[in-house]
Order: structure tokens, then C-alpha cells, then sequence
């Protein structure tokens, strides 16, 4: 084993404990805050692991995008949300919980047990690390044309979509004159509770 | 010759000439609104229906297409998609026919909810083509974020936020699990996305693979019974429906519900062909719990947008026995009942949409004596209610019994009596409501009837209603009837598509792809 | 095309010539330029601060520091030893582990940035593929550490100081990201190496900044407010929020944002160098000037020249722009939160974006000139 060799296992083992900690983190601590967190250190670990994948345009994506958008736009939402409840003790909550951890228990043995007997079919053919930039271009204008932009299509959608349901709209009054239903930006059915006469 | 037109001479685009359209209309619509302002609103809508119109005209056009594969493998544009995307398209149009006044009803903006419309629109009739993993869940989730937009559009109505947060909850968990299932089959492939490709790989299931595949079924059937809503997966489908805009109901029952199918078929036959008897064992169980569970909840229910969500979900269930049956006359019977069931539901919807507009209720006991009132409205409903419980000579009597006689080819004995059973149940709670419209006397007639205002089809965005009734009402009686072209039409559908010869001969299509290798020189 | 020198490869001959086999000489090497570009990132933030106070005084007619070593020039020094020995606090109720990490996760990336960027053409201590693209993402981690040290600190002023700073991070990263593309674009990489290299060779006329003026103008703009610096302090605007997320603050922990927010300046400043000010080049191109004068590239002691002018020429340029922002800094008021937010999604990016078309249709009508 050569010195390359040797930091990448090492650097694999780091980055795994640290992605699985984190992780475990994100689902067990009971502050959201340190789940979300915890949750950029979920994904930093990721792009480490890119990195050892030769995949060095993938690791400064994931960077920018999961660490530097999602999570800041999770963390915003939390501290804009700054609310403390207590809440109530769930009743016998360990039951709930220890089934929980069973299923869960019992996907990572079936899930582990599928990934080792199965024969992985693995690609060896190595490809030149020094043009990823060049190899994600010519992929996507060629077999993930069409994928590539039906993305901007959803995300033009999405952004419109999200400006739609965040903005502050004109509230008509409601017109009781008319013959028929006007409602302010809600169902004209009424709800059920008040429909019953 | 560079890279550019080596790729552009390979990439047979016009097989997404229908798309092209609906994106072109979608542009059109939310850049008009903007040049134009809230004013042209109604305008745009009927655009966009015209754009529809001319993406159904496209696809007419592409019909027996000898290229049918696009982007270098990415788009499949045979004959069973183009019936599967000329649904969706008119499923859309017909939506937007009855959302116009709906939706300027309730003080939201109208272009904005035709774009995501035609958003959800095109994510559907991509998942239709789609033929390698990037695309399917791409156009998925297109169609998904689309639809939780959507559902959430009156959002001030707490039902409606309600229903647009669980929708999207348990459409990402959907999605996430889909995902997965998706990414073993790209290991097991090694390194594979395109359906017949990996198909080609997964021949060897004896030597450790088949648990692998068969976990991929499993989570690849979580995500498609989610987007048909079939039972244990439904619990979104009573919810949403009640809360969310009637017009947006009306398109997830019917157009993501086609888009579901035609991505269980595809991804189904062309990869799993291997383990067929497996998932054929899992959508039984799914088709027998949704028509129990669908028709016998939906007996239950006060409300009509609930009842029509669980009829929704024993319609699914009837379908799938076209699914289960594996022949090609079942997968025909599938594409003649969607595309039956797109009029009747439509119409169904249509007259809810009439109603709640007219008295803002949609419980079903305040339809009492309608038919003293609205005769037109009485007669639409009816039809199309009977329709869907199947009762000759309407037209989704001749679906159900297509779909129970494949049934009954393939040997599905049980299930096709299952589905009789059933499918008298569901004559009782679709009749419950015609005998509600149309048989109680004067006096026992329900106050909101009483109080029913006169019938103005002039109001601004009341002809288009108009003209969905009726187109719906007269395709409900006539298709029934007239059902020989739409027979040929699905048979041949089946018949010509490239999907269910790969499973005989060899896969023939790589000559249309460039050589992975001359990609990553 | 003048290689430069190899520091890299004459250092582990020299090491394998005292009989040191190739692998142990390559560890020895390693931490070597690391060490010192920190170094170098350590002093390039005491001579801003120095700068920082003189100019200042000067733009307020004032003397400024004077007595600590010649000029005042030992001032920061002794400010960041006051720093190092002052009590270091911890506010009540905060959480003790945030309030430790946010400030840490402020710095890392900042120091991080410096791997790309090179101070001539074998100066750097690495050449990457994504090259100005890590930089790029990595000042997007920033964020976290000021919401971290702003949620930590359990008070209403830390907090709204690092949502604010959050807020213009996230919004500014878009403009600037779209001008680092358009340059990108003319180089046809990533890569801060080739960058330089495609404004070489007509000296000062080949510059980025001619052929993308508006780009220029977008990311130093784009930049200032990344750094928050006046006119974009707004996280830590005085009169609204005592000191925003630095409130609470004391101490070495205080000291890292403080060291954290001049090395990003330093930084900045030497990015827009290396993007629009072509980076190590002389303003005369140096290899047109020795072929006059009939001397070979290949000479060491020319080699060696080039070399320590590119250093020059590089530290000069960003130093240019700092003094330019602490110019920027007494002549501009600060924006409002709204004014700030308007520039920039409303105004910098549609710009941005224009600009980044007009630079594709320029590409590829004058592929001489922008770039093949």
C-alpha cells in the first residue's frame, strides 16, 4: 500500500464516521437547531466522500448548494419559527419508539444483507480525473440533454410556485350580493362543521 | 465533424414536438400574464387550451413513428406513450375548462395556475416517454411539485394548506424510497440508466442478484402505488381531495393517475420482465385491498370530493387487474378504461364544481331534489355517476367489462369476481346520490337547493363549464356506444410498441447512441 | 509559454539528493506552502489593519496609530495581543459549543479559499480543476457560522445580525457567481491558473477588466457585500444592532472573526486581481520585453525575477483594491436592509445575467477577442 492508498482509506474511514455520526445526530437530538446543524455536517462529509470519488466539481456543488442554500434556508426557517411549546409527554412513547428502532433495525439488516451477497457489477474502466468539468458538460448536451432541461422547467416552476405561495396577495372582500360563491383565496366548499344545517 | 452536430444529428427531437408545445404555451401563458396583467388572464387559459388542442394534434401526427427513440435514448415516443400523453393533454384541457371560473371564484390568480397546470402537464407526459432513470424521476418529480403547488393554491383555506403539506410529506418520503429503488437497479446494472439496457444486465437473477431486484421492486412499486394512490399507499388521496381546489382533483385523478400507470407499465414490463410473476403477486394484493377498502369507504362518506377520492382509489384498483393480467389485451384494457374514465371522472368533477360554485357545498345529503332545480346539472351528474358504476349501455360499463373479461383470459378468477362484487357496491354509493338528485319530492328538498340561485351561463367563465359538461356528458353516453375506434385505438397501441417486443428479441436500439466511449475521450 | 520555476520539483530532488526516498521528500513538502500561505494570509490581515486605520485617519484628516513602531506600523500587532490576553466570555445561556464553533466556521473556509489562489504560474499550492469554483462554494459555508454564533449567542441583536448576514450572503453569492461565470466562460475553465494565463500576453490591455467591465463592477460590488464591509455592513450596523452577531463576543473568539473578515477582504481583493486584473502579469508583458532585450526564457536568474514580480504584482493589485474599499468605506453611507436586498436580486442579478448573455454572443461572434 502506497502513501495515496493509505490517505484515502483513511480519509474514507474519517469521513464515514463522521457522515454516520452527524447523521444519527440529525435523527436522535431532541433541538432542532442541533439537528439542522448537524445536518450541514451530513452534507460536508458527503462532498469529502465526492472528493475521494475523483468527482471534485460534484463535492464543490454539493458544497454550494446543500450547505450554502438548503441548510441556511432550513436554519432561516428555524430561527424565523423561534417558537418553544412543551408538549406533552407522549404516553408509553417508548413502545412507539422501540418499534421504531425495530423497523429500523430490521431494513439496515435486510438492506446490508442485500448489499453483500449481491455481485456488484463494477465498472472499472478509469476515467481521466483531470477534465470532470468537460465529461459533466458533454454529458449534459448529449444523453442527459433532455433531463437537463426539463430541470429548468421545474425549477422556473418551482421558484414561480414558491413567490406565488410566500407573497403577500390583495384579499378581495366577499361580495354577498352576487348569486354565487366569492371566496378570499380559499375553497368555496364550505367546511364541514359549518355545512351541516 | 465536433461534438455539437454530431449529437444534434443523433437526437431525433421531434419526437417531443407535443411537449415542445406544451412548453411553448406555458411560456407563452406566464409572459403574457406578466405583458398583460390579471385582466387577460381568462384570454391565456383559453391559449392554453388551444396549445393543448394543438399538442394533441402533434401527437396525432407522431402516431405509428418508425423513430420513435429521442435523445439519445432518453425519450421512448411509441405508440403506448402517445395514448398515454394524448390523455394527459386532454385531461388538462378539460381542467382548465373547468377551472377558469372556479379559480377567479376564489380571488387567486388564474395564469399562474394554468402555468403550474401546464407544469404538472408536461412532468406527466415526460414520466409517459420516459426511458431511462434520470428522466422518470425527474419528470416525477416535475409532476409531483407541480401537483403540491397545486393542491396548496387557495391558501388561506387551512384545508388547503393541510392538504398541501401532507401531500408533499408523504410524496417525498414516496419519491425518496423510489429513488433508492432506483439506484440499486443503476449498481446492479452497473452503471446503467437506460430501461432496456438495464433490463439487458439483470438476465442472471440466480447468482445473488435477485435480492437486490427484488428489494428495487419492491421500492419502485412503494412510488408508483403512491402516484396511483392504490391501497396501503393512499392515505394521502381522502385529504388532499377534500382539500384541494376541485379542478386540481379532477387532474390528479385522472392525469398524474394515467401518468402513474404508464410508468408502472413501462418500467414494470421493460425492466422487472425477469421477476413478473413476483410483481404481478404484489399488484394483486394491491388491486384486491384497493377495491375493497375504495368501495367500502366511500360508502361511508358525506362529502362529495371524499366520496369521488375513494372511488378514485377502487377505480385504481379495477385498473390494476388489467395490469395483473400481463397480456397485451390487459394492458389495452387499461389504456381504453383511463382514457374512458378521463370523460366520466372529468365530468363527474365538472358538475361538483357547478354545485359548489353555485351554493358552496359539496355534501352530498344537500343534493336533494336537485332535479327540480338544474335538470342539465341533474342529468350530467347522473350519467357520469353511473358511468363510474358501470351500468350499460354508458360507457364505463364497456371498460369494466373489457378489463374483467382480460381478467378472466388470464385466469384471475378471483380478482375479476372480487371486482364484480365490488363494483355492486359501488352502484350503490354512486345511485345513492342519483336517487338523492332526482327522486325525493318538493318538500324534501334540501335549503341550499331551495335557496339555488337562477342559472347564468353568461357570467364571465361559465361557457367554458358549459362546454365541459356537455363535451363530457356526450363523450360519457356516446364512447360507450361508439367504443370500436377506441378499442383499435388501444389494441394498436399495444400492439406497435417497441416496450413489449424487447422482452423477445434483442435490444436493437443501440445503433441510435453514441458510443459512451467516444463521449468520455 | 514561460513555465516559471517548479519549486515543488527541485525541492524533492534536493531532498533525494541527501538520500531521502521520493515519497518521504513529497511529505516533507506538503505542509510547506501551506504553512506558508497562512502565514502570508496572517500578515496580509495586519498590514489591512494598518492600512485600514491610516487611510483612514488620512480621509478624516487625522494622524492615526504613530507610536507603535515606525508609522504606527505595530499597532495590529498590539491590538491582537490585547486580543490573545483579554478574558474570554461566555454569555449566560448561551450554548457554550455554538458559540465556540461559529467563529471557527467563519475562518476555516476563508483560509481554505487560499489553496487557489496562485501568486504566479507554478505559485500556488494547487491547481484544481474547479479552481475559482471552490472558492465560490466555500464562502457559501460562512453563513452557517454567522447563524451559528448568532443563535448561540442568546440575544436578539446576535441574532438578527446573523440572519441579516445570512441573508445578504445567500443573496449576493448569485450576481457573483454569475460574473465569475461570464469570465469562466471567455477562459474556457475553472481553473485560476488559466484564467491569468488568457489575460496574458498583451500586458495591460489584455486585462478582464477592459472585456468585462460590468462584470468587474457586479463582483467587486457582490464582494464588498460578501465581506460586509461598509457600504454593506449591515449585520453589524452599529446604530440598529450594537454589533450584530459579534455582540456577544470577546476575547480570541472575537479575534477570529475579526482576523475572519480582514482575510476575506484580502482574499476578495486578490481574487477580482487574478479574474479581471490579470492576476501575477507585469502591465508590459514581460516575455515580449526580454525577447527585445535578447534574453532566453529560460535564464534562472530571469526566471527568478519573473517569479518575485509576479508575487509583487499580485500583492500590489489586491492591495490596490483594499485601500479602494476602506476609501469606499468613508465616502458611501450604509443601505438599508430593503436597499440592499433590492440591489441585489433586483438590480445585480437581472444585470448579471445580461451581462453573461452578452458575453456568450460576444464569444461567439468574436472568438479572437473573448475567447475561442
Amino acid at each position: 500500500m502506497n502513501l495515496a492508498e493509505g490517505v484515502q482509506i483513511v480519509s474514507f474511514g474519517i469521513l464515514a464516521v463522521m457522515m454516520l455520526g452527524a447523521a444519527l445526530g440529525v435523527v436522535l437530538l431532541n433541538q432542532i437547531v442541533y439537528s439542522a446543524f448537524l445536518l450541514g455536517g451530513v452534507f460536508m462529509s458527503i462532498s469529502g466522500l465526492y472528493i475521494l470519488l475523483n468527482a471534485d466539481f460534484v463535492a464543490a456543488a454539493q458544497i454550494l448548494i446543500y450547505v450554502g442554500a438548503v441548510n441556511v434556508l432550513i436554519l432561516f426557517a428555524i430561527m424565523l419559527v423561534n417558537k418553544k411549546e412543551e408538549f406533552k409527554p407522549v404516553r408509553n412513547r417508548w413502545i412507539r419508539q422501540g418499534a421504531t428502532a425495530l423497523v429500523c433495525v430490521g431494513l439496515l439488516a435486510l438492506l446490508s444483507t442485500m448489499v453483500l451477497a449481491t455481485p456488484w457489477a463494477v465498472d472499472t474502466t478509469t476515467v481521466n480525473a483531470s477534465s470532470t468539468i468537460i465529461q459533466i458538460g458533454k454529458h449534459f448536451f448529449s444523453d442527459f440533454l433532455l433531463p437537463f432541461e426539463l430541470a429548468s422547467v421545474l425549477l422556473l416552476m418551482a421558484m414561480v410556485g414558491a413567490i406565488i405561495l410566500a407573497r403577500r396577495d390583495f384579499i378581495p372582500e366577499r361580495k354577498a350580493t352576487t348569486t354565487e360563491v366569492e371566496t378570499a383565496l380559499t375553497l368555496p366548499e364550505r367546511p364541514r362543521e359549518l355545512s351541516g344545517s | 465533424m465536433d461534438f455539437s452536430s454530431t449529437v444534434a444529428s443523433q437526437l431525433n427531437a421531434g419526437v417531443i414536438l407535443p411537449e415542445g408545445l406544451v412548453i411553448i404555451t406555458l411560456m407563452v401563458v406566464l409572459v403574457g400574464d406578466i405583458i398583460l396583467g390579471r385582466n387577460a388572464s381568462r384570454q391565456l387559459s383559453y391559449v392554453a387550451i388551444a396549445g393543448l388542442l394543438g399538442s394533441v394534434v402533434a401527437l396525432y401526427f407522431q402516431w405509428d413513428n418508425s423513430q420513435t427513440i429521442g435523445f439519445l435514448g432518453g425519450f421512448n415516443g411509441d405508440n403506448l406513450s402517445i395514448v398515454f400523453r394524448g390523455t394527459i393533454v386532454l385531461s388538462t384541457a378539460f381542467t382548465i375548462l373547468m377551472s377558469i371560473r372556479y379559480i377567479q371564484q376564489s380571488g387567486t390568480a388564474l395564469a399562474e395556475f394554468v402555468s403550474i397546470l401546464l407544469t404538472a402537464t408536461l412532468g406527466a407526459m415526460f414520466l409517459c416517454g420516459a426511458n431511462d432513470l434520470v428522466m422518470i424521476f425527474l419528470s416525477l418529480e416535475t409532476l409531483s411539485i407541480s401537483s403540491y403547488l397545486l393542491t396548496g393554491y387557495t391558501k388561506r383555506d387551512p384545508r388547503s394548506n393541510e392538504a398541501a403539506l401532507k401531500y408533499l410529506l408523504i410524496g417525498a418520503a414516496s419519491s425518496a424510497i423510489f429513488l433508492y429503488g432506483v439506484s440499486l437497479l443503476y449498481g446492479l446494472s452497473g452503471g446503467e440508466i437506460r430501461l432496456d439496457a438495464i433490463a439487458a444486465q439483470l438476465t442472471d437473477l440466480s447468482s445473488g442478484q435477485s435480492l437486490g431486484v427484488a428489494i428495487a421492486l419492491v421500492f419502485a412499486i412503494a412510488g408508483i402505488a403512491f402516484k396511483i394512490s392504490a391501497v396501503p399507499f393512499h392515505q394521502w388521496t381522502p385529504d388532499v381531495y377534500e382539500g384541494s381546489p376541485t379542478p386540481v382533483v379532477a387532474f390528479l385523478s385522472v392525469g398524474s393517475k394515467a401518468a402513474g400507470f404508464a410508468l408502472a407499465i413501462r418500467l414494470l414490463v421493460t425492466v422487472f420482465g425477469q421477476v413478473t410473476p413476483e410483481w404481478q403477486f404484489i399488484f394483486t394484493a394491491l388491486a384486491v385491498l384497493s377495491m375493497i377498502l375504495g368501495n367500502v369507504v366511500a360508502l361511508a362518506q358525506t362529502s362529495m370530493k371524499r366520496m369521488l377520492a375513494y372511488s378514485s382509489i377502487a377505480q385504481a384498483g379495477f385498473v390494476m387487474i388489467g395490469l395483473v393480467a400481463g397480456s397485451d389485451d390487459g394492458y389495452a384494457s387499461m389504456v381504453f378504461y383511463l382514457f374512458i374514465y378521463l370523460f366520466m371522472n372529468l365530468g363527474a368533477f365538472t358538475c361538483v364544481i357547478l354545485f359548489s360554485l353555485r351554493t358552496g357545498t359539496d355534501q352530498i345529503a344537500e343534493y336533494s331534489g336537485l332535479y327540480q332545480k338544474d335538470p342539465l346539472l341533474t342529468l350530467a351528474l347522473s350519467i357520469c355517476l353511473l358511468s363510474l358504476g358501470g351500468i350499460p349501455p354508458l360507457a364505463g360499463f364497456f371498460g369494466k367489462i373489457y378489463l374483467f373479461w382480460v381478467g378472466w383470459q388470464a385466469g384471475l378468477y378471483g380478482l375479476v369476481l372480487l371486482g364484480l362484487v365490488t363494483s355492486v357496491v359501488s352502484i350503490y354509493y354512486y345511485i345513492r346520490v342519483v336517487k338523492m338528485m332526482v327522486v325525493k319530492e318538493p318538500h324534501e328538498m334540501s335549503d341550499t337547493v331551495k335557496n339555488y340561485p337562477p342559472i347564468r351561463w353568461n357570467l364571465p367563465g361559465m361557457r367554458p363549464l358549459q362546454v365541459g359538461l356537455v363535451l363530457s356528458l356526450v363523450a360519457t353516453t356516446l364512447a360507450g356506444i361508439l367504443s370500436n375506434p377506441l378499442f383499435n385505438l388501444a389494441n394498436s397501441s399495444i400492439s406497435n410498441s417497441s416496450v413489449f417486443q424487447t422482452a423477445s428479441t434483442p435490444v436493437i436500439l443501440s445503433e441510435s447512441i453514441i458510443n459512451r466511449q467516444s463521449l468520455s475521450e | 509559454m514561460n513555465s516559471g520555476i517548479d519549486l515543488q520539483g527541485s525541492f524533492i530532488q534536493s531532498l533525494q539528493q541527501l538520500g531521502i526516498p521520493p515519497e518521504i521528500a513529497k511529505i516533507f513538502w506538503l505542509p510547506l506552502p501551506m504553512v506558508l500561505m497562512v502565514i502570508g494570509a496572517v500578515v496580509g490581515v495586519l498590514v489591512s489593519v494598518w492600512l485600514e486605520r491610516k487611510i483612514s485617519a488620512a480621509a478624516q484628516q487625522r494622524i492615526g496609530p504613530e507610536f507603535a513602531g515606525p508609522l504606527g506600523v505595530l499597532q495590529p500587532v498590539a491590538d491582537g495581543l490585547k486580543l490573545v490576553f483579554k478574558e474570554d466570555i461566555v454569555p449566560a445561556q448561551a450554548d457554550n459549543w455554538l458559540f465556540t464553533l461559529g467563529p471557527v466556521l467563519v475562518v476555516i473556509p476563508v483560509i481554505l479559499s487560499f489553496l487557489i489562489v496562485p501568486f504566479g504560474q507554478n505559485l500556488l499550492i494547487t491547481d484544481l480543476n474547479v479552481g475559482i469554483f471552490l472558492w465560490i462554494s466555500l464562502s457559501s459555508i460562512a453563513p452557517i457560522g454567522l447563524l451559528m454564533s448568532g443563535y448561540a449567542s442568546n440575544n436578539k441583536y446576535s441574532l438578527l445580525g446573523g440572519l441579516r448576514a445570512a441573508a445578504q450572503s445567500i443573496s449576493y453569492e448569485i450576481p457573483l457567481a454569475l460574473a465569475v461565470l461570464a469570465v469562466a466562460m471567455m477562459s474556457n475553465s475553472l481553473s485560476t491558473i488559466d484564467i491569468v494565463q488568457q489575460q496574458s500576453g498583451y500586458g495591460i490591455l489584455g486585462w478582464n477588466v477592459w472585456r468585462q467591465p460590468v462584470g468587474f463592477l457586479i463582483f467587486w460590488i457582490a464582494a464588498l457585500a460578501e465581506c460586509e464591509r461598509l457600504p454593506f455592513d449591515l449585520p453589524e450596523a452599529e446604530e440598529e444592532l450594537v454589533a450584530g452577531y459579534q455582540t456577544e463576543y470577546a476575547g480570541m473568539r472575537f479575534a477570529l472573526f475579526y482576523v475572519g473578515s480582514y482575510i476575506n477582504l484580502v482574499l476578495s481583493a486578490l481574487i477580482v486581481a487574478i479574474l479581471y486584473l490579470g492576476g501575477w502579469e507585469f502591465p508590459i508583458p514581460l516575455d515580449s520585453l526580454a525577447g527585445w532585450l535578447g534574453i532566453s526564457e529560460t535564464t534562472p536568474w530571469l526566471q527568478v525575477v519573473t517569479a518575485s514580480l509576479g508575487i509583487i504584482m499580485t500583492v500590489l493589485k489586491a492591495y490596490f483594491l483594499v485601500f479602494i474599499a476602506v476609501l469606499l468605506r468613508w465616502t458611501l453611507p450604509r443601505v438599508r436592509i430593503d436597499q440592499l436586498l433590492n440591489l441585489g436580486w433586483k438590480f445585480l442579478l437581472p444585470v448579471a445575467l445580461v451581462n453573461l448573455l452578452l458575453t456568450a454572443g460576444l464569444k461567439l461572434a468574436f472568438p479572437i477577442a473573448f475567447g475561442g
